[in-house]
């Protein structure tokens, strides 16, 4: 179980982490969302043992021990799937795979299995010899998921692990990442797509200047922070848009003044309660 | 025309934003200009800082003379020391040139219508462009004497009374009275010294109608071991450069490992950035070590490049690889990005490979350059390289370029190394 303690980390005079606490359970995947600027990358460098905290503890518990990212053998229970293809582009994906199975200290026959599993994750077997330059960008964000659990770890952490790929890639991660739940992974998943979020968390952190703003499940953030949902009816004088939070009585009412030809109710989402939280204005 | 001025304004602006693409625009230029100016302005003042050695075996008041001429009108930097201590030197690349005058070289620079002044001199076989120098410089000064012993009735006539003495412990015939009679350096002195076949007596030396100076010339390997030919030296420059070439890909290997990210997957892995650190200079320590083994295999075994201690040729190389791999990870953190990696290896390659005896040879320089080019990894490179290889150094010569070395590669690789740290985490 990863663990953030009244975590705090500054850089300056910025105040990049402000006393953020959440734990992330086996077999669930955690959303950690917010703006640009939020604190996310500073939060997962510090999950990930790149960043120490200035105040407060991050660490991985499980019912033996508290064990610090900081120091590097307890890296091995994580795996870090960087925002950027972390990749070495001149060698196979299985030699990309070997490599960092090395790393974290697999050998012989017990490397090989797990380089042919993770090919067969990222649906690369096929072309496991091919050079990752020459992979497609969907193939290159797969083998980037598969490098980060070669060793199998705990606790994956995944960086907007979907930017830059088509629909089928997306879908494809996104089934990848249902697996790793599955096998009952703890999963820290940043994202700015909130469809993603929504669709993939167990849980989300929204955070904003370095602060947790909220953290829950997604109906339950919904239900706190979303608002009213939107009704948009269409009569023969046009379209209109009525905020409620009773859409069949609020659709009776506007039929009783006048007929209605149209109508369709837009729940509030997880974009909605993101931009209630942290606001509408633009983040540089 | 208003957006072409625009966009060109634009580019200019953004260049002169850029630090690193203003250094290279501005400061590097500028940089090559100071050097490349000190340099030839060196050379313009005339050959005054070629250090040449000494040794005078005459030592008479004409060798005395000569040497003070030397000194004051040729501007040679002469240094008088022992035979022994000057072959060293020049085996040792300190000194270009030993000029040696032997006995009877003031009798002959007194007198020189029979017999021509000789000197010795013995020269780097990897500086004949500066011996040439010298031997003009010696002539030049030769010629001086001879003009003013013209000049000088007094020693003129000392000479010709000389000479008539000589002349007159001839057996008698037509040819030495007329060499008595015509003894004030008439042209047919020439012509009747060949009829009386004294030009073969003198081992074809002619006196006053040949040069004013004689100069023998031999290589220092003559004596001591050095080159077995122009590869020996060539190839060592072509190791410096492959150190150099592979320091450079180094560094700009983990600027791109930043850039793509890798380097974050490789901290992240279960090893710490001291073991990543170990690794990169391993692989760069390896690399070098093998690409300049392989081409002094290739010269030694293709173009007969013989090394004079294949030991110390071994210190020599690990020590260079050594100073490189440290000079790799300074230039790794001080260039961010690929570009600047290359960028900034690159400009500070070139110029300290300049200074360092790399492209010119560092007796062309002024000699505050020489001094300042102590600072050039790439001349204690040379040094230990061309010490190994061709001049003959002893483990106690070595021990001084190889202990520069190392002691750049150490500080270099735990400047960078903390700075990398830093950069990373």
């Amino acid at each position: 179980m990863l663990v953030f303690d009244h975590v705090s980390k500054s850089f300056g005079d910025l105040r990049a982490v402000d006393d953020l606490s959440f734990e992330v359970e086996a077999g669930e995947v955690f959303g950690l969302l917010g703006p640009n600027g939020a604190g996310k990358t500073t939060a997962i460098n510090m999950a990930v043992g790149l960043l120490e905290p200035d105040e407060g503890v991050v660490r991985f518990a499980d019912e033996a021990f508290d064990r610090n990212p900081r120091d590097a053998e307890n890296r091995r229970s994580l795996g870090l799937a960087p925002q950027s293809i972390a990749l070495y582009e001149q060698i196979g994906g299985a030699d990309n795979l070997r490599f960092f199975g090395r790393l974290h200290g697999l050998r012989g026959s017990d490397l090989e299995e797990r380089v042919v599993a993770c090919l067969d994750f990222a649906d690369l077997t096929d072309v496991e010899k091919k050079v990752v330059s020459k992979y497609s960008g969907g193939m290159k964000r797969r083998l980037n998921l598969a490098v980060a659990i070669i060793h199998d770890p705990e606790l994956v952490l995944l960086d907007e692990p979907t930017v830059g790929v088509d629909p089928q890639s997306r879908n494809a991660i996104f089934e990848r990442v249902e697996q790793l739940r599955d096998a009952g992974k703890q999963v820290v998943y940043t994202t700015h797509y909130m469809e993603e979020a929504q669709r993939l968390c167990d849980r989300v952190a929204i955070i904003d200047r370095g602060r947790l703003m909220a953290l829950d499940t997604v109906p339950a953030l919904i239900g706190a922070h979303g608002g009213p949902g939107n009704l948009v009816v269409r009569t023969g004088e046009g379209e209109s848009r009525h905020e409620t939070t009773d859409p069949l009585g609020t659709l009776a009412e506007l039929q009783a003044r006048q007929a209605v030809d149209h109508f369709q109710y837009l729940p509030p989402d997880l974009e909605t309660v993101f931009l209630n939280l942290t606001g509408r204005a633009l983040r540089d | 025309m208003n957006k072409i001025v625009a966009m060109a304004a634009k580019d200019i602006h953004i260049l002169f934003r850029d630090k690193l693409g203003f250094f290279f625009t501005v400061f590097f230029p500028l940089m090559m200009a100071i050097f490349f100016g000190a340099m030839f302005a060196g050379l313009s003042r005339g050959p005054a800082n070629i250090p040449i050695a000494l040794v005078d075996q005459d030592r008479t008041s004409a060798s005395e003379r000569f040497i003070e001429r030397l000194g004051q009108a040729s501007g040679l930097a002469v240094e008088q020391i022992p035979r022994e201590e000057a072959l060293e030197q020049v085996r040792r690349g300190r000194t270009a040139v030993l000029v040696t005058l032997t006995p009877g070289f003031g009798a002959a620079l007194d007198n020189p219508f029979v017999t021509t002044p000789e000197v010795e001199m013995t020269v780097d076989p990897t500086q004949f462009a500066v011996a040439g120098m010298v031997r003009g410089v010696l002539l030049e000064a030769a010629g001086a004497e001879l003009q003013d012993l013209m000049s000088d009735p007094a020693r003129l006539g000392a000479a010709n009374s000389q000479n008539s003495l000589f002349f007159e412990s001839l057996p008698p015939s037509s040819a030495r009275d007329d060499m008595l009679t015509f003894l004030d350096l008439s042209p047919r002195v020439s012509s009747l010294i060949d009829e009386m076949g004294l030009g073969a007596a003198t081992g074809g030396n002619q006196g006053f109608f040949g040069p004013p100076l004689e100069i023998e010339q031999t290589e220092v390997q003559a004596e001591r071991p050095g080159p077995t030919n122009s590869y020996a030296t060539s190839f060592a420059q072509a190791m410096l450069w492959t150190l150099i070439g592979g320091s450079v890909s180094f560094s700009m290997s983990i600027a791109i490992e930043r850039s793509r990210g890798t380097l974050m997957r490789l901290l992240v892995a279960p090893v710490t950035a001291r073991h990543l650190l170990a690794a990169k200079g391993l692989a760069c320590l390896g690399a070098t070590l093998f690409t300049s083994s392989a081409l002094i295999t290739l010269g030694i075994t293709v173009f007969d490049v013989r090394p004079t201690s294949y030991p110390l040729l071994v210190l020599a190389l690990l020590c260079g690889s050594i100073c490189f791999c440290g000079i790799m990870m300074a230039l790794s953190v001080i260039g961010g990005t690929e570009q600047a990696a290359a960028g900034i290896g690159w400009g500070l390659s070139l110029p300290l490979s300049m200074l360092g005896g790399g492209m010119v040879p560092l007796f062309l320089m002024p000699e505050w350059m020489q001094r300042l080019a102590n600072i050039s990894p790439m001349k204690w490179t040379l040094m230990a390289y061309e010490g190994a290889i061709w001049r003959g150094f002893t483990l106690n010569e070595m021990l001084l370029p190889c202990a520069v070395l190392v002691a750049i590669g150490v500080i270099a690789f735990t400047l960078g190394a903390r700075r990398l740290r830093w950069d990373t985490g």
